[in-house]
Formats: C-alpha cells, structure tokens, sequence
C-alpha cells in the first residue's frame, strides 16, 4: 500500500501518531484479518452426509428460517435416529442469507464449496430463491426450494434446473382453490362488493391479481371496487383501516404476511370492522405463530390451510406437532411442514440411489416420487415430474375460531380442478 | 512512462499472478468465490472513495451505479443480441451517462445537500427497478440467470476461467483508479477537497472536475456490479437499496480512506467477518457491529491509515536526530 492521499502531514503528524493501546488494537485487528482465511478451507467429505440450507435467520421475516430450520432438523433427527443412511448419518449446515439474494448465492455456493455439502435445501424467500435456483444450475446439486410459493420457479421451463425441485405450495393452486372457495361463499350470501389489502411487492400484486382472477371466474357478478397497497413492513395501517370503513365493502382479499397481517388486523379490531359482518378472506393468516400473535382472533374470518395440528385429523400430524414443539421456541409453520417434506423426499431418494448423492442421480428419484406425509388429507404427497413441483398437498380453505385460537370448518380443495386449470394456465403463459 | 506507473503497473502484474495462481495452491471454489465477492464489493468502495477519500465528496448513492451495471449487463446479455465484451462496454457507457446526468445536478451542491441528492436519486433508481417490473422483474430481480456465451474462446461457465475473469477486470479497474488519483486530476481533486476557494482562484473549474471525478466513480461501480452480478447470476434490487451503499462506507472507514487500497481492505475485512460470523453465530450483526466499533473508536481511521501513520511515525522517530539535549539538561542541572 502506498500512501497518496494525506490531507496535511503536518496537522496528521501531532494527532495520529499511535499510542500503545492503537497499536494493540491493531494488532487484534491483524489477528482478525489472518484469521478471515480460515474458513475457507475446504472440508472434504466426512463420514457425515452435509446437507446445506441458506435461509433467513434475522431481520423480520426470520420466522421463515428459524421454523423452516427446526423443521429440517427434526426429519434430520428422526432420519439419524432411525439409523441413517447405511451407518452414515445427515448433517445440516444452515446459513443465514439475510434475506439478500446476492448473499444467497454466495452462501450456497459457499454451503457446496466449502462446507462440502452434497444437497440444498434452499428455505429463502422468492428472490432468494430465483437466486439459489441459478447456482444449483451451475453447481449440479440436488436442491429443494421449500419457501418461494412464486409458480415461476418451476412453472416456466426456462427457469427450471434439472436438479431442482419445488417442496413448496404455489400461487397457482392456491388462487384457483381460493377463487372457488371465497367464490362460492360470495354467491351463496351476497358478497358482491369486494375490496383488496395487500402489501405493494411483486408477491402481494401477483397472489392477488391470481385470486381475483379465479374469483371473477368462479363469481363473475363480483366487483372489486377498491384496492389497497400498504407498504412491506409497513408499521401504520390506520389509513387502510378507515378506507375498508369508509367503502364498506362485503368482503375483503388480503395478501398480508407475518407481521404486517398481524399489525393490521390488530389495528382493524380497534375499529372493529368485523362486527358487521365484514367476511375477510386470507392467504396467510392460518399460521399457528401469527394466530398467536394476535390478541384477538376475530370469529370467522377465512384463511388458507397453512399449518394446523387438528388437520388432517392423525397421530402422524399430532406427533410432527409434538415433536416439534419439543425442540422448537415456536409453533410450526407452513414453511415448516414443507421444508420437512423436502427431507423426506431427499432421504427417500439417498434410500433409492444407495447414497449415491450425484445431483442427476438424485434428482431422477425425486421426480414423480411420492412419500408419505402427516399434512395432506390422503396421507401422500407427490413431487410432479413434468415441472418439479408437489402437488396434492392442502389447500383448505377454513373459518377462524376465537377461543381456542385457531381455524376449523377446513374444506379439502379439489386438485382435480385446480390441475385443470393449472394446465390451461400454463398455457396462457406459453409455458406449455 | 513516469516511474510511478511502471511501480504501479508491476505491483499490478504481481498482485494479478498471485490472485491467478491462488487456485493452483490449492485455495479451493470456496476461497475463489470469496475473492471474487471481494473483487465486487472492493470495485465499489474503491470507487466511492474516488468521490469520499479524494474529492470531499460524500456520496450516500453510489450503489446507483453499482446495480446499474449489474442490470443493463444482465439485460444485455439476457436478449442474446450480444457478446460479454458489448454487453460490458455498453453498461459500463450507459452508468457513464447517468452518472453524468444524475452527477451535473448533483456536484453544483456541498456536503449534506449533496449527500442527500445522490441518495434521493438512488432511491428514485431503487423505485424504479421495483415499479418497472416488464423489464427488471422488480423485487424477484433479473430471473432466469445470465448467458455466458463464450467469448475469444473465454468461457466463464467454467469456475477457473472465471475467477481468472473477475481478477483481471478487477486489477484493471484497480490499476486505472490509482493512476486517476496519482494524476494531475487526481492532485486537482485533493486541492478541490481541501480547499477549494483555492483551487479556483488557480483557475481550476471545480465543477468539471468534481462531475468527471463523479462520472468515472460511477463507471468503476458499475464494473463491480457487472461482477456480482456474473457471480450471482441474477441483478436484483437489494443492489441498488440505500443499505448498500452504507456498506461501502462501511468499507472505507473499515479500511481507510487516505491508503489507495485501504477501501479494499476494508471490503475483504467486512465480508470476511460477514462470511465467518455468520458462520458462527445468528448473531452476526451485533458481533460485527462490536467489531466495527471497537475498530473505529480504538484506531479513530480506518486499518491502513492507522498503519500508515504508525509506519510515519516510526519513520519519523527513527530520523530524527539524536538527543541535542544537554543544554536543558544541564540548565535543569
């Protein structure tokens, strides 16, 4: 390093000359900086299979991470108790992105590059996801998206990697089940006048445009007749609240997430929007952690299955709830049954390849595989060949009970249907 | 050629054969992937510090050009109508000329004022990505990856040739800053920092000046940007959010501002500790924000400028001639 910038040497000389203890610091500072290589030592392959997994761990959608994690190391656990693999048991990495794409990226391909980890299970966000998907696509690792709901993903072909799946509900489904469900409710008692929430991100627009589209399908003498686009994270949703009083709408779609659902629904209980009958109809609201959150669970609002231990109605379901909440500081969420469903398919393929973990070999195995699960109503899910993605997982739609807080009345979604439509979807954006 | 380019240009060519041969020693994907992540985010603050460090000129948006970069070459290259090299020479232009634009506006101002119109454009640029989602796929980001179609027979599919790439793009953009700083105009710019009345009662125009300073800062982000964009084979918004360029002057003050490489130094410190931290612990950001602050508030400058004021000083010490004290001595006496 050569010095080329000294503002004034003699003013520099009296102030900046170091003391004893600057030079300390410096020193540690030094220690520090040689220390910085150390990492990246690749480790080779152990006795111990490394699966590794970039998620989300801080900020305010750690949740997804920390539920999706503990999800992980649950079928990890289970999986290493049952004997592991021929004696040769998983290990889960897990790193925490930060919800940065980039960081993503860096991280998985540090996960397979230096860690040594042999499988991805990829628990990020959307962009995350769309990130992590391009890397698995040069590194050639089996990989599982477990989070992003964005049909993209796997829907359209240019994006879709060979060794990449989908263990993760999707819009798609999601808006045709939805649209059904709120449509048939909304001929069956009126609800003609209909407004939307929901937060001013590219998922926010897409998932509600998606419902909306199926509604009007489904119902097509509804009216939207006011939208709303709060800000992600948006801290106030007064403003919100008295539009919803002053439109009077007969029913409401909401894309809102995590926190910000929670917040305004908190804030919508003070004004009491619900008491005159108001039906609000939720993409996201049936989370065990968000129904916790809120100090009260108005009576009969209408979500998506997300995760519940009362549905469907099984010791499998019951026990995944219990030994959950064993190791677990929070309730399972819908990123933790999926993200467990994602090791499942992974241990039933390593069972299948005899621990061959080559990213083709893999990947033949999860396509079209399908294992047993204690979330779906027929006990099996299936990861569909053709697109990599699952299909036959919940999508009920049920009814909010304030005490104890919780959902019931769940009614089974018809994936006959919804594949139907699905398909001519696809067609409509030229993905098939 | 002076002599100060010749040193520069063999400490280049020595610093690129070790960075090349680094692989060969066995440093591992792992160890490469980590340099080119340097590579990136040291282009960045290198070039805000063109503007900081040598001009006076506290930029808050230089991640502006930095995810401009990134997107117009991950667009390019995503319409299949060009090579690696047009595709780079022509985002590394069109930063050029925002920076122009956005710079002829922005320079006319002093200090916060300043400060508070690069980030409004950065954020105004941030806003667009987002809203513009025909063509940047706003929050999901550039999807479906970036082609790299091989080029004068360079195929940076292939992780060697390129880590080989990301080295020789960033020891350029490197040895071109420094020649930037060590040129007149580079000695122009220290006058305009410094005092500036002065600068212009020696008839320089300080506004030209300080806006090519801005335009060629902007044009060296950009090239980061084009790397970390290769890298994560995707542009996305986080590049061009205002955090992101806090993370570069994060990097300067880590690192230095008034060594040359000091921001680079400070870019390898900062995601070296963001790597092993977040290895280590979820905690990651109350760790490294000990860490940062135990750096500033223990040195008060950034690693290398302390480093160059110890050696100074020793320097000083040791030229200074031996005691000639005896007179007060034995006044004392």
């Amino acid at each position: 390093m050569t010095r080329s910038n000294a503002p004034n040497p003699s003013l520099a000389k009296s102030s900046l000359t170091p003391s004893r203890r600057q030079l300390l610091v410096a020193a540690g500072a030094g220690v520090a900086v040689s220390a910085l290589g150390a990492p990246f030592v690749a480790r080779g392959a152990g006795a111990k299979l490394r699966i590794g997994m970039p998620t989300i761990l801080s900020g305010r959608v750690a949740i997804l991470g920390t539920s999706s994690r503990d999800a992980a190391t649950l079928a990890v656990n289970q999986f290493n108790a049952s004997g592991g693999f021929g004696g040769r048991e998983v290990e889960l990495v897990v790193r925490d992105s930060k919800g940065q794409p980039d960081e993503a990226a860096r991280v998985t391909r540090d996960l397979v590059n230096t860690e040594g980890c042999e499988i991805i299970i990829d628990a990020e966000a959307s962009s995350g996801s769309f990130a992590v998907n391009e890397v698995v696509g040069d590194l050639g690792v089996l990989c599982l998206h477990t989070c992003s709901e964005t049909s993209a993903l796997t829907a359209d072909p240019k994006l879709r990697k060979p060794t990449a799946f989908r263990s993760a509900r999707q819009g798609i489904h999601d808006a045709v089940a939805g649209g059904k469900y709120a449509a048939e409710l909304a001929k069956a008692n009126g609800l003609m006048k209909w407004m939307t929430c929901s937060p001013d991100y590219a998922y926010g627009r897409d998932n509600t445009a998606q419902f909306v589209e199926y509604l009007t399908i489904f119902a097509p003498d509804v009216e939207v007749v006011n939208e709303a686009w709060p800000k992600l994270f948006e801290p106030d949703y007064t403003a919100y609240v008295t539009r919803v009083l002053q439109v009077q709408p007969d029913a409401i779609y909401s894309a809102l997430w995590g926190g910000d659902l929670v917040s305004f629904l908190e804030q919508a209980n003070l004004y009491q929007i619900f008491a005159g009958g108001l039906q609000w109809f939720s993409g996201g609201l049936a989370d065990p952690p968000i129904v916790n959150a809120l100090k009260q669970l108005p009576e009969g609002l209408h979500s998506v299955f997300r995760y519940d231990p009362d549905y469907p109605d099984s010791a499998a379901n019951k026990a995944f709830y219990k030994d959950f909440d064993a190791i677990s500081e929070t309730e399972p969420t819908n990123w933790s049954w999926q993200t467990y469903t994602a090791v499942q398919f992974i241990n039933q393929a390593l069972a299948a390849t005899a621990g061959n973990t080559d990213g083709m070999a893999l990947a033949q195995e999860v396509a079209g595989a399908t294992v047993d699960s204690p979330f779906t109503e027929s006990g099996t899910i299936t990861m569909r060949a053709e697109d990599h993605t699952i299909i036959d997982y919940p999508v009920a739609w049920g009814r909010s009970r304030p005490e104890p807080k919780g959902f019931q009345d769940w009614e089974r979604g018809d994936w006959e249907q919804i594949l139907t439509m699905e398909k001519e979807w696809k067609q409509r954006q030229g993905y098939l | 050629m002076g002599a100060g380019l010749i040193r520069d240009l063999g400490f280049g060519a020595a610093a690129l054969v070790f960075l090349l041969l680094i692989p060969a020693f066995g440093g591992g994907a792992g160890l490469n992937d980590f340099l080119i992540y340097v590579a990136a985010y040291g282009l960045l603050a290198l070039s805000l510090n063109l503007l900081t460090g040598y001009t006076g000129l506290v930029s808050f948006g230089h991640a502006a050009y930095f995810a401009s970069g990134a997107y117009s070459f991950g667009l390019l290259m995503q319409s299949g109508e060009v090579s690696v090299p047009v595709a780079f020479v022509l985002s590394v232009g069109f930063t050029a000329l925002m920076a122009l634009v956005i710079g002829a506006i922005c320079v006319r101002l002093k200090e916060i004022y300043f400060a508070f119109l690069t980030l409004a454009f950065q954020m105004m640029f941030h806003s667009i990505i987002l809203t513009w989602v025909s063509l940047t796929g706003g929050d999901q980001g550039l999807m479906g990856g970036i082609p790299r179609p091989v080029f004068w027979g360079i195929d940076l599919s292939g992780p060697e040739s390129f880590y080989a790439f990301c080295m020789v793009v960033f020891v350029i953009c490197a040895l071109i800053l420094r020649q930037i700083v060590q040129s007149p105009f580079g000695h122009t710019l220290r006058m305009i920092r410094d005092n500036p009345e002065r600068a212009v009662f020696l008839g320089v125009n300080t506004y030209w000046a300080k806006l090519l300073a801005f335009v060629l800062a902007g044009a060296i982000a950009s090239v980061g940007g084009i790397l970390l964009a290769l890298f994560a084979s995707g542009a996305y918004p986080e590049f061009a959010y205002w955090t992101m360029s806090g993370q570069a002057i994060f990097m300067i003050m880590l690192g230095g501002s008034r060594v040359f490489l000091g921001p680079l130094l400070g870019a390898a410190l900062l995601q070296g500790l963001n790597h092993y931290i977040t290895g280590w612990t979820e905690h990651h950001g109350l760790v490294l924000g000990i860490v940062i602050v135990v750096a500033v508030l223990g040195l008060r400058r950034g690693i290398a400028d302390f480093a160059l004021d110890w050696a100074q000083s020793r320097r000083e010490r040791r030229d200074a001639p031996a005691d000639p004290a005896p007179a007060v001595s034995g006044e004392k006496a």
